[in-house]
């Protein structure tokens, strides 16, 4: 019985620590659609902390990943929170293994102004960007009328990430 | 001296200053307290005005608005939202109060005192969005902005297919109250707003909205409002109204230049009984429509700026008394056309600096209307 019991609660264990269960599943179905890949493992990236607090947007909550496949490194997934209206929403940024954007997924929206951001049409446009690039809202992102707080947030925080990212490539810490 | 001057002199200062600020536009629509564990938000907005009618006429400064957000959230999925408003400086009114629980981004359900989704005024109001000083004509008379009752309703988001959708019951207008008539030719149903304040609740309405942002830059909505008027005494005949109003609106952004434009029909019903028991002259049609054209002029002057510098012109024509019933005749002061031509500076997302300029116009044959200038502030974080 005891064993039972302990293998009952064992999934919460090697869950991902800080990213709840039903956010894990949303992300798994992603990587699943975009690499095509059932069999994979991520394994926790940990960014030394004097060079996180230099970093526009924190690594150091359990929330950036390697998506790895037999050994082989597929991509990279960064999970985050992003203000909206009056709330934050979840979204994750999945990379493949050069650092390019090839999808990014609001995974939880909480209220009812600004929910337009998570149109996979508007989120499109982000595909493809490098740890180089940074856009700029209503020129290189359209914006969306009435989610314009979101959808500004959304992009700032892309920014963020990619920033963060090019210092975590020069500091050659991935 | 003309206050025009001193007030585009102000702009100008204001311009040059602009270029002192800060580049992070964003900080200002950051709240208060930034944290992702915070319960609860602050934010607001104001409009600062100055209006000056053509003429020897004086003019007139007004905090026209000054409205306090707080959103606190008790759990991951109930939160709780108010506006609370201080209209020229001396009134207090609530916007907004109500409980958002949030199934999923799909299916929320809400209650308490809403705005009515209709058009694109009404939800969208923050000063910062929307050109010109003064929101439209259209949006005060026939959409009587800012529009709120009590009701309960549902909404969300179908990300898969672009729509957002809105459904809500609300108490309604109401037209009689204590011996007397509210609602009138001029302005329609505007002096019924209740506003949550002690209202009168004798037949439900309903209230819904979609809209569909399936193409990048687009945003098309379509809007009903379906009802009845509420009376005090429900037991005098002709104290009440039908209501039925339907709205479009679209709006687009291709870089520089945005176009919006709207278009509200009313309906109402049993018009003649209620003007013959109130003495009114109610309208039983309602119609209008505008058109804005805006363009932000300043990344052909200075390409790497952040600021926008937008010109824009809007073209507004409504009927508060389209249709009349019985043998009432419209009156043509309430055949509106009007234009509004002006600049509208960014700082940041947040804070705009505008000027205009306004020609009203009606179908009387000779018509005594001023043009009006006007400057302001409009601020939102």
């Amino acid at each position: 019985m005891k064993s039972f019991i302990i293998l009952l609660f064992l999934p919460l264990f090697i869950s991902m620590a800080n990213i709840p269960v039903k956010i894990e599943k949303k992300i798994d179905k992603e990587v699943l659609s975009i690499f095509n890949i059932v069999d994979f493992s991520k394994e926790l990236v940990l960014i030394d902390d004097a060079l996180n607090i230099t970093l526009p947007l924190k690594f150091n909550n359990n929330n950036f990943y390697k998506i790895v496949n037999r050994k082989n490194l597929i991509g990279y997934f960064y999970y985050g929170k992003a203000l909206s209206k009056a709330d934050v929403f979840d979204y994750v940024v999945i990379f493949d293994n050069e650092l390019i954007v090839k999808k990014i997924k609001i995974l939880a929206y909480r209220e009812d102004y600004g929910g337009e951001i998570g149109s996979k049409r508007w989120l499109k446009q982000f595909n493809d960007l490098s740890t180089k690039d940074r856009v700029v809202y209503s020129k290189d992102i359209k914006g969306i009328s009435g989610a314009t707080i979101s959808a500004r947030s959304m992009t700032m925080t892309v920014n963020k990430l990619l920033e963060s990212l090019t210092i975590i490539q020069e500091n050659k810490a991935l | 001296m003309k206050m025009y001057f001193f007030v585009l002199a102000l702009f100008i200062a204001g311009a040059v200053l602009a270029q002192e600020t800060k580049q992070d536009s964003l900080r200002v629509m950051n709240r208060l307290s930034y944290n992702n564990a915070s319960k609860l938000t602050i934010g607001g907005y104001a409009q600062i005005d100055y209006n000056e009618p053509d003429g020897s006429t004086a003019g007139n400064f007004d905090v026209h608005r000054l409205v306090l957000l707080f959103g606190y959230k008790f759990t991951d999925k109930l939160s709780f939202l108010t506006e609370i408003e201080l209209e020229h400086v001396k009134e207090v009114f609530v916007e907004q109060a109500f409980v958002n629980y949030s199934f999923n981004p799909k299916f929320n359900i809400k209650g308490g005192l809403m705005l009515i989704p209709m058009g694109i005024i009404n939800e969208y109001h923050e000063p910062p969005t929307f050109y010109g000083v003064e929101r439209p004509g259209l949006d005060h008379d026939i959409v009587p902005t800012t529009w709120r009752e009590l009701g309960v309703g549902v909404s969300g988001n179908f990300s898969e297919i672009s729509l957002r959708y809105q459904a809500y019951i609300f108490n309604g207008f109401v037209s009689y109250k204590d011996g007397e008539g509210t609602l009138r030719g001029k302005d329609g149903l505007r002096k019924g707003r209740q506003k949550g304040a002690e209202a009168v609740a004798s037949s439900p309405n309903l209230s819904i909205k979609v809209d569909y942002y399936g193409i990048l830059g687009l945003k098309l909505g379509l809007a009903g409002y379906f009802g009845s008027t509420q009376t005090d005494d429900s037991s005098i005949e002709g104290s009440t109204v039908g209501v039925s109003m339907i709205g479009f609106d679209a709006r687009y952004i291709y870089r520089s230049l945005q176009l919006r434009g709207q278009y509200i029909y009313t309906g109402l019903s049993d018009t003649e009984a209620y003007n013959e028991l109130t003495s009114s002259d109610l309208g039983s049609q309602m119609n209008g429509y505008y058109g804005e054209v805006a363009y932000d002029f300043l990344p052909l002057i200075a390409k790497k700026s952040t600021k926008n510098l937008v010109l824009f012109t809007r073209y507004e024509k409504y009927n508060t008394q389209s249709k009349m019933a019985g043998s009432m005749e419209s009156n043509p002061a309430y055949d509106r056309s009007n234009i509004t031509l002006g600049l509208d500076f960014k700082f940041v997302p947040g804070v705009a600096i505008k000027v205009d300029y306004q020609w009203f116009d009606n179908a009387e044959p000779a018509n005594d209307l001023l043009n009006q200038f006007n400057a302001g502030i409009g601020i939102m974080f």
